[in-house]
């Protein structure tokens, strides 16, 4: 009787252990996994360039239009694989040579206020079809103001609403957030446009920009 | 349904039906209206249908002894007038392009499995369905209305003809499914695999596309209709002229009885019969994890070229269909990852749906083809837990997709090098409510709208040798643009790592380390 009582506590020790080591090669195993997927996740370091491309160099074509329509009046396109054009002011624009830089930004140009129109769907129902030399916006510095245009033949999808709240950000990122408009022009339109903008290096060399 | 017509039939099929059987059985008919069915042109088995008589349909009969409801079928020199040649098993062969007279039902059985065993399917029980043309339905119902009219009084009209006729389809059923079992060397059941005999009939439909335009009144006739006269119903004399009109068939004036006139369409040919099996489609369930750059989830092809060096939904998809001789696949994922996003950790969610399989995979074979795709050279994609699911695998994956979270590696670089306040700060915001407008890249083809999505939690690890380089893991709400999280996509992004940050920051790489579902996982 004693025996068996022994022989039970015995077996029923093994199945523990039994558990316990399951459970440790379990944790193991995502242990194993973990370290596998920190390996695959961690870069080597020589291979990252100090500086990477930004995100719009990654991303977009860049083109510039020069003394459009009015000297100093330079702006710049970037271009999406997708078709789509951000338009925006280009660090050599006339506004910014201006003391104080730009102050504000009025969207209320020509026959409609560009910043209230609403375009919806993916067919982007209601958007304005604008020439190329339509006016976008008027940017105003302190004795001075400018109109900027679209650049590009298409439909406006929308315009960067920040700027009318900040329009410290044409000063400070004119480049980026500072962006003013994105316009979806037809292929065939732009390719008659795209003729006569420049590249970055034609830009840099243009300008004597470094 | 199928089990009481199973154990009825069981209880009427004699093991061999004599002439002398056949004989008994006519003559226990009333013979006026049997007579009458004859001239009207109906064969002998649709008389015995009509009577609701199974026996002699189904009686299977030993090879070598004739059943001698045969013998009386092919004496037949004239097509049926209700089931159009069909349970005289005359017809017009899809596949040998002719007409075909066939002496029994074993021998149309015998077409059957030979197209069956030619396609190489595995099965180990299959499913008879049977199609035919509208056409035969009306002629029946023409006949039967009009049996009603002609009997009804009579005595024995309660008894015999009202037992209930025994349709068209189960009739051939009845007299195909022995044969059939015995020939494939199984039984018939519900199963996914189905044998399909489908009869047209070209003027058939002429009629009944003709009916179907004049807005569900077939009262109004076209030539080439079967109708229902019972006098009481319309009795214009537009009507009455098309008795005397010659429509496009023939068709087979009946002597005016009590001035209800009976017009049954007679065709010159027999039905097109067409014959195949398919298999309804097999479900396999498991995850997938990309360890490649360079590969879209699903083919993606702009202006005749391929983006991409291969996809996921064709390097898993191509492996399984050849390995179950499938016709073709469909690949459906729980959400996807950018071409250049790996999907490492415990992979994605998928279902691969498999149609017309030849084999019947098992597990066996299933964890085979998991490995066969796992041990590709050049190690794309690999496939965890792999196995067939029923219809509840879709409401796994689809079930809550919307909700659940999803985690990211991401490789991130910022304009300024960071200290550990900068960490503290990311490691510290829970729950953080970003606002994201349509990503400028899809905005092409997406509504321009803003969502409002939620980052749970972020952790920033420190990349060896560099302080301007981290490796930032967060988790996110589904459908969150984490690209865009990281480098503010113009600002219409907000906030982003770099507006939380006060610098710039931009993103190199891009992993999914998570996919947080139930589904799948074992």
């Amino acid at each position: 009787m004693s025996n068996h009582v022994i022989e039970e506590s015995t077996s029923s020790a093994t199945k523990e252990l039994e558990q316990k080591q399951e459970k440790e090669k379990e944790e193991e195993e995502d242990e194993d996994e973990d370290d596998e997927l920190q390996k695959l996740l961690l870069p080597d370091v020589c291979n990252l360039p100090s500086t990477p491309p930004s995100a719009v160099e990654s991303n977009f074509a860049i083109y510039f239009a020069l003394d459009f329509m009015k000297p100093g009046h330079d702006q710049y396109v970037y271009r999406h694989a997708n078709g789509l054009c951000v338009i925006g002011l280009a660090p050599s624009h006339v506004s910014f040579k201006d003391e104080g830089g730009i102050t504000a930004i009025d969207f209320n140009v020509g026959k409609s206020d560009r910043s209230g129109v609403k375009v919806t769907g993916k067919r982007k129902k209601n958007a304005q079809h604008f020439e190329s030399n339509t006016a976008l916006c008027k940017v105003s510095t302190k004795n001075d103001s400018y109109i900027v245009r679209c650049c590009v033949k298409g439909s406006l999808l929308e315009v960067n609403q920040q700027l009318i709240k900040q329009p410290e950000l044409l000063n400070a990122s004119a480049e980026r957030e500072g962006y003013i408009a994105i316009i979806m022009p037809k292929p065939a339109d732009w390719l008659k446009i795209k003729a006569s903008l420049v590249n970055i290096e034609e830009y840099k060399k243009l300008r004597e920009v470094s | 349904m199928e089990q009481e017509e199973e154990k009825v039939s069981n209880a009427f099929i004699p093991s061999s039906l004599s002439s002398s059987d056949l004989e008994q059985v006519l003559h226990s008919l009333p013979s006026n209206a049997l007579n009458h069915l004859f001239s009207l042109g109906v064969c002998v088995r649709c008389v015995l249908r009509l009577f609701g008589i199974k026996g002699p349909i189904c009686a299977s009969v030993d090879n070598g002894s004739e059943n001698p409801l045969d013998s009386t079928t092919s004496n037949e020199a004239k097509l049926c007038n209700i089931c159009l040649g069909i349970l005289q098993f005359r017809f017009y062969d899809e596949r040998e392009k002719r007409v075909l007279q066939k002496d029994t039902a074993y021998d149309v059985a015998l077409l059957i499995a030979d197209m069956v065993k030619q396609e190489r399917y595995q099965f180990d029980t299959f499913s008879l369905e049977v199609s035919i043309p509208p056409l035969i339905l009306q002629n029946e119902t023409s006949v039967w209305s009009y049996m009603q009219k002609k009997y009804g009084s009579e005595p024995w009209f309660q008894e015999k003809l009202h037992t209930g006729c025994i349709s068209i389809k189960d009739a051939l059923k009845f007299s195909l499914i022995n044969p059939l079992e015995n020939l494939l060397g199984c039984k018939s059941s519900l199963c996914p695999f189905r044998i399909r005999l489908t009869y047209t009939h070209t003027k058939a439909s002429e009629g009944v596309a003709k009916c179907s335009e004049n807005d569900g009144s077939c009262k109004r006739r076209k030539t080439g209709m079967s109708l229902l006269f019972p006098s009481n119903s319309f009795s214009t004399p537009s009507e009455s002229n098309l008795i005397g009109e010659r429509p496009l068939s023939s068709s087979v004036e009946i002597e005016s009885f009590d001035s209800s006139k009976l017009f049954l369409k007679s065709a010159s040919e027999p039905c097109h019969f067409s014959y195949n099996c398919s298999r309804t489609p097999f479900y396999f369930g498991g995850r997938y994890l990309k360890y490649s750059r360079n590969v879209s989830q699903t083919r993606w092809i702009i202006d005749d070229e391929r983006m991409g060096e291969a996809s996921v939904e064709e390097i898993i998809g191509t492996k399984v269909l050849q390995a179950c001789r499938g016709d073709n696949y469909k690949f459906h994922a729980a959400g996807r990852e950018d071409i250049d996003v790996r999907m490492l950790g415990p992979g994605r969610p998928f279902i691969l749906e498999v149609q017309n399989t030849r084999l019947v995979p098992t597990e066996q074979f299933v964890n085979n083809i998991e490995k066969m795709i796992n041990e590709v050279e050049n190690k794309l994609v690999r496939v965890k837990n792999l196995k067939l699911v029923g219809s509840d695998g879709w409401n796994l994956m689809r079930e809550g997709e919307a909700e659940k979270q999803k985690q990211y590696a991401a490789l991130v670089w910022t304009s300024r090098p960071l200290k550990d306040e900068d960490f503290q700060q990311v490691s510290s915001l829970k729950d953080l409510k970003v606002v994201q407008r349509t990503p400028i890249r899809v905005l092409h083809r997406r509504s321009p709208l803003e969502r409002e999505k939620i980052i749970h939690w972020m952790k920033m690890e420190t990349v060896a040798g560099s302080s301007q380089y981290f490796l930032l893991h967060l988790c996110t709400q589904a459908g969150t643009y984490i690209k865009e999280f990281v480098h503010g996509d113009l600002g219409r992004t907000h906030p982003s790592i770099g507006s939380i940050l006060g610098c710039t920051a931009e993103i190199l790489q891009l992993d999914v380390t998570d996919i947080k579902m139930e589904c799948f996982l074992t």
